[in-house]
């Protein structure tokens, strides 16, 4: 295990795949030449070339089609959006093309492309509404792709060279208040799976339900609310397309409680989805109502106060989680 | 202090001296506005995103000071701080809303990329690249239904054209006629990557033919030159009621935002070349060789702004944040 920041994990997993499979290429702006904007490509340009290392103008939509093109040729792109934001442009290909040509063609094309980038308010703060948006829905809405989304260094290496080798669609939604951060990363060629979520800390109360970023701040409250006696565990569900509700069915199975942490907008978001499955798969084993704590239904505010009032609190988590308890 | 009108001087764009020497004025004051500001992000007191509008003065000045805010509006990208200066909207509330304050031209939500002013027709800043453009062709349209003229400005750099709706939006203006200008501002990079890494071809007018919008490219470091396009197109366009294209050629002087600090993709061989034909030391050259204003009146003129500009800083510094009211205000009407 070595000390890296999510964006040098990122970078570690891309390098080791496009050494392994010639067929990895990179397309997105501003990640070759001028190295990445959050870093993520660094240094593969030098190393692997403009062939592998693409530079795109500011055309998300005709880039993101070119990967699918590729793709459905038999090789493996990679594209950045240099945030998730930009994806909005692409969303034609990303909804009607990336998403559907292996169902429409009855199977006879695949699509084994990765679409990825930082989504949600980081990692510096004053994004604004155009740039911090967490838009992580718009994706696990839709058949024929695959959501994912790390919420530790580890598990973004290991998932991020899952995707790379998946013969599906992967959308790769990294959480851009975790860019910078630093953690444990395993220095070996290892996957972590496209298919399971994790529990990431033990407890027996109840249960925190989170997916990227605001994972880290189920793992906040669980300490916060273990200072007050109460035994928190944290489910991680990491792939909201096809939607593991394994570990956290588990989970409340034992506590019989359970709160949702997300940065995303509450309505008809993530969150929502996951409250259903528990409500239909472990509605008997539940002693509370499921709550969610959820980023405020405004576009992310400019103003420091405001936007810290926007995004989910950890407070938050740790009194709906109490409340489950009385 | 009064000031005789004088006549107008050749190889000015017909501009007076009072009228040049507005126009040094507030090239100045951009200038300065975006030194202090950046300082200001340096300080702590901007967060998020910042995008220097120097050296790209001459641009604002020529095609701005020629509209008629009474009747036309401007659609304008996130290198906004110059424009909006341009139409007069208070330094002080600029600040506030860099700083995020209650007093800021959108409350303090808007940010550096989104200032806003209907009272002064400007109609945004955008985060999006190319965000504008069809916008634009709307507010054209919405203009064209109006009796008097009024023209639509729209403002962007050369990593929109790039974008589809470049091409969508040139389409619609001219299929339905829309008085709508769009100024390219080319200063030769789209973030990191030079023109010729991202268009297929580097004379950016060439990719806007084939609409059948009139084209045309303008000397952007050269604030009479772009008087005189910004006069004879908006004539034209008020005549004609149809769009325009023009590429401006000028360079940032700063990095693509205040984090893009190495540069390290363009040489220090062309930022010197640029800054050899500076939009503010032409214009004060020939102030200085027409004797309308000395060295030192320029100087002093300078000064004379960054005080102003100070005390509109110290100012802004102390509005309040917004009310934690505001959180959810404004999202509906
Ligand atoms: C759709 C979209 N894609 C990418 C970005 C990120 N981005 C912001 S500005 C920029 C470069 C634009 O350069 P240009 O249009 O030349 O304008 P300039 O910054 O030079 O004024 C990029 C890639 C964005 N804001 N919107
Ligand atoms: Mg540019």
């Amino acid at each position: 295990m070595k000390k890296l920041s999510m964006h040098e994990a990122l970078n570690q997993a891309l390098r080791e795949e496009m050494h392994r499979d010639e067929r990895v290429v990179l397309l997105g702006e501003e990640i070759g030449k001028y190295n990445g904007v959050h870093y993520v490509t660094r240094g593969l340009y030098a190393e692997f070339g403009k062939e592998r290392v693409i530079d795109t103008p500011i055309s998300e939509e005709s880039f993101t089609g070119v990967g699918v093109g590729l793709a459905i040729m038999g090789m493996r792109p990679v594209v950045e959006m240099m945030r998730m934001d930009f994806s909005l442009r692409a969303m034609d290909q990303i909804y009607n093309h990336m998403a559907k040509i292996r169902y429409m063609s009855g199977g006879r094309l695949s699509v084994p492309m990765v679409l990825r980038g930082p989504e949600g308010p980081g990692p510096n703060p004053g994004l604004t509404a155009q740039h911090g948006q967490q838009l992580t829905v718009l994706f696990a809405h839709c058949p024929g792709l695959r959501v994912v989304s790390p919420s530790n260094q580890y598990d973004a290496k290991g998932m991020l060279k899952a995707a790379i080798r998946s013969d599906d669609p992967v959308v790769f939604l990294e959480p851009g208040p975790l860019n910078n951060k630093q953690g444990d990363v395993g220095e070996d060629d290892y996957l972590v799976s496209l298919d399971h979520g994790e529990v990431k800390h033990e407890g027996s109360d109840v249960t925190l339900i989170g997916y990227g970023a605001s994972v880290a701040l189920c793992l906040q409250a669980a300490r916060d609310l273990e200072h007050d006696g109460v035994s928190a565990e944290v489910v991680d569900i990491r792939c909201l397309r096809p939607l593991d509700m394994g570990p956290a069915l588990a989970s409340v199975a034992k506590t019989n409680r359970a709160v949702v942490a997300e940065y995303a907008w509450q309505s008809y978001g993530p969150g929502a989805e996951i409250v259903a499955r528990l409500m239909a798969e472990a509605f008997w084993n539940l002693d509370a109502p499921v709550t969610r704590v959820s980023g405020q239904e405004v576009p992310l505010p400019y103003a420091a106060n405001l936007e810290e009032l926007s995004k989910p609190q950890v407070a938050d988590i740790v009194a709906q989680a109490k409340a489950t308890l009385r | 202090m009064s000031v005789q009108p004088q006549p107008p001087i050749s190889g000015a764009a017909g501009l007076t001296p009072r009228q040049l020497t507005h126009r040094l004025r507030q090239m100045l004051a951009i200038r300065e506005f975006e030194r202090l500001g950046e300082q200001c992000f340096r300080d702590g007191l901007i967060r998020g995103y910042y995008h220097s509008y120097a050296g790209q003065e001459a641009v604002g000045v020529g095609f701005l000071n020629a509209l008629d805010l009474s009747r036309d509006y401007v659609v304008d990208h996130y290198r906004d701080h110059g424009h909006c200066l341009l139409l007069g909207l208070d330094p002080e509330q600029i600040f506030a809303e860099l700083f995020g304050r209650a007093t800021g031209v959108s409350k303090g939500k808007g940010g550096s990329m989104h200032m806003y002013s209907p009272e002064r027709h400007f109609l945004g800043g955008d985060g999006i690249v190319g965000g504008g453009l069809s916008v634009a062709c709307g507010v054209g349209l919405a203009l064209k239904r109006r009796a008097n003229d009024p023209i639509c400005v729209c403002f962007f750099g050369d990593g929109a054209l790039d974008t589809g709706t470049f091409h969508e939006s040139m389409n619609l203006a001219s299929l339905w006629s829309v008085p709508t200008l769009y100024v390219c501002i080319n200063n030769l990079y789209s973030m990191g990557t030079r023109v010729e890494d991202h268009s297929s071809l580097s004379q950016l007018v060439d990719r806007a033919q084939g609409y059948g919008v009139k084209i045309e490219q303008v000397d952007g470091q050269d604030v009479f030159a772009t008087t005189a396009a910004a006069e004879r197109i908006y004539q034209y366009m008020r005549q004609t009621k149809r769009p325009y294209f023009v590429e401006a050629l000028t360079y940032r002087y700063q990095g693509h935002g205040i984090h893009d600090k190495a540069l390290n993709y363009r040489t220090e061989q062309e930022e010197a070349q640029w800054h050899s034909r500076d939009p503010i030391q032409l214009l004060a050259a020939h102030l200085i060789t027409e004797k309308i204003l000395s060295a030192q009146q320029i100087e002093d003129l300078r000064q004379q702004i960054v005080s102003e500009l100070q005390a509109k800083i110290e100012r802004a510094k102390q509005a309040p944040q917004p009310d934690e009211a505001e959180l959810t205000q404004d999202v509906l009407a």
